[in-house]
């Protein structure tokens, strides 16, 4: 089987689909961009210290990039089923899982992209500068898995229950719940909850100007294991879902 | 060789809250390489269910399914590897991309590269009468560009096994027409096999070579369209009588289907059994003095053959 080829399609695809809706993204970028600068100004006036507005600006960035991908798994799913285009993806030779992980793919080189793009916006137009150490990529890489996870969980559920959307949007907002924990706590709840802990290795990199090689193995441990674990439930789920899914004839029916 | 061989498939629906729904009972039918056999039933007889059991959408309560000799039930992702499906007419395909980016991506979900397909999407496009849409959105083609550009997508993908779901639904006749010359080019130039779900009795007279009835998810008849319309073959006919006749009370003697005015004339559509029954009332008409104009004998049509074997199989 020519994987490769599957994977390059879909990936293709995912890019021409941004470009034909580029003056949308744009839209929604300017729009979050504005609530981040009255966030960040908000906190400035409050005399929040340098920390405080580093980790609000990567927490921020962090906070979009999640939304999107988690977006990119569930929403894209609903999309599909409600186009008519889901079906079709599940006859090929390849699965329906490893192509949505191929479009997460596309999308992560994209997002990834935009998160450097915001970023470096966010650091000029603020004057707070953060270190951007290439082990950033691995770091984020590693803490979305768990959103993929969530993306999956969901997507899943959104199968066979059809109507999640609500579930979704309180999501949203749990991630910035998730996001700020570690400033608010030291609670091991951090080690258990998605993108906490690795939010909290990425400010230490981009704050605190570690590198890859001062984290501890166990740091990294807790980090492997959090996001390997929502992403492993999440395709645990997704399966389950799908299964009952087949069962009750609910595949591709909204 | 056997494209597709269904046995003893059965599907229930189980709910959430009440009892489970039947929806196959058991079924059994095969299709030969090259054979394009439509699939017919009325809402709810189990058409769809079963298609989508086929394609691995929907997995059965209990049966066996094989596509080419693969287990389409146990190992469903090689078995639909040789299947394409067009399902609910222009829908499965993607509104944003252009007819050509369609066509590319799902070859490539197939695992085939442009090069490898690009002669084959320029054939396509010129045989689909797509050529001078390729850089257009599908969202902006007509319904019968976007069924056609359906269908090619599923062509694209290389695979032996057809299933067309309502193919032509929504299209004017014309494109209707053209839509039929394509899909019998598929088994006849090509070899195709293909399976065709139509509530379109007229295309799927046209088009198919054996016929699967359904109903209640159970299979009523599986013939050949014309041993069907021997088996139903009803003989009916339209007298065309001079002047408007009062003719209600022939109701009574003979199988009498529809009585119209039309120019000033009366015509009688009557269905008979044998040649006495025509000659009885060709001569009760003489005897009412009726100027007889016209006798047509009409073609058993395959909606006649549907109704009938529905209203057995009840």
């Amino acid at each position: 089987m020519k994987e490769h080829i599957i994977l390059y399609s879909v990936v293709k695809k995912y890019f021409i689909e941004l470009k034909r809706y580029f003056l949308n993204t744009l839209m929604t970028m300017i729009g979050i961009f504005i609530l981040f600068m009255l966030v960040f100004f908000g906190l400035r006036s409050f005399d929040a210290g340098t920390e405080t507005l580093q980790g609000t600006i990567i927490g921020f960035a962090m906070w979009i990039f999640a939304v999107m991908a988690y977006s990119e798994m569930s929403w894209g799913l609903l999309q599909e089923a409600r186009d008519g285009t889901l079906e079709q993806l599940y006859l090929t030779p390849s699965s329906f899982r490893r192509i949505s992980a191929y479009r997460v793919l596309g999308s992560f080189i994209f997002q990834f992209v935009l998160f450097l793009a915001f970023l470096s916006i966010m650091m000029v137009v603020t004057g707070q500068y953060l270190r951007l150490n290439p082990g950033v990529v691995i770091l984020v890489g590693l803490t979305l898995l768990s959103v993929y996870g969530i993306g999956y969980m969901m997507g899943g559920l959104s199968l066979v229950f059809k109507k999640v959307q609500a579930g979704n949007q309180i999501l949203q907002f749990m991630f910035i719940l998730f996001l700020v924990l570690p400033t608010i706590t030291d609670h091991p709840i951090i080690y258990f909850v998605p993108i906490s802990w690795g939010n909290f290795l990425i400010n230490k990199m981009m704050v605190g100007g570690l590198t890859l090689l001062d984290f501890t193995l166990i740091e990294y441990g807790i980090l492997l294991l959090n996001s390997f674990a929502y992403l492993i439930v999440g395709l645990i789920i997704f399966r389950v879902m799908e299964k009952i899914a087949k069962k009750r004839g609910l595949l591709g029916h909204y | 060789m056997k494209a597709l061989e269904v046995k003893d498939l059965h599907k229930t629906y189980p709910q959430w809250r009440g009892e489970s729904t039947k929806a196959v009972k058991g079924i059994s039918f095969s299709v030969n390489e090259g054979e394009i056999v439509g699939f017919l039933g009325p809402n709810g007889a189990g058409k769809t269910t079963t298609i989508k059991c086929l394609c691995g959408l929907v997995e059965p309560t209990k049966g066996n399914i094989s596509i080419f000799g693969i287990d389409a039930v146990n190992e469903t992702r090689k078995a639909v590897s040789n299947t394409s499906a067009v399902l609910e007419g222009n829908r499965n395909i993607y509104w944003r991309l252009t007819t050509r980016e369609n066509l590319e991506f799902f070859a490539g979900l197939q695992g085939r590269s442009g090069k490898e397909v690009g002669p084959e999407i320029e054939r396509l496009l010129e045989r689909f009468d797509l050529k001078e849409k390729e850089d257009t959105a599908a969202r902006k083609l007509s319904r019968g560009m976007q069924q056609k550009l359906a269908l090619s997508c599923a062509l694209i993908r290389g695979t032996d096994f057809l299933l067309l779901d309502e193919p032509t639904l929504g299209l004017d006749v014309k494109t209707s027409k053209e839509m039929r010359r394509f899909v019998k080019r598929l088994t006849t130039e090509e070899g195709k096999t293909i399976l065709l779900s139509s509530h379109d009795m007229n295309v799927v007279e046209d088009v198919c070579e054996r016929v699967i009835i359904m109903n209640e998810g159970k299979i009523l008849a599986n013939d050949s369209v014309e041993n069907l319309k021997d088996i139903f073959k009803i003989n009916l006919y339209d007298f065309i009588l001079e002047g408007e006749q009062e003719l209600q009370k022939l109701k009574e003697k003979y199988d009498v289907n529809e009585i119209k005015y039309e120019n000033g004339n009366t015509k009688l559509r009557v269905s008979l059994k044998d040649s006495e029954s025509f000659y009885s009332l060709v001569n009760h008409l003489q005897e009412k003095d009726l100027r007889l104009k016209e006798v047509k004998n009409l073609d058993t049509q395959m909606e006649e053959i549907f109704m009938n074997v529905i209203e057995r199989g009840r």
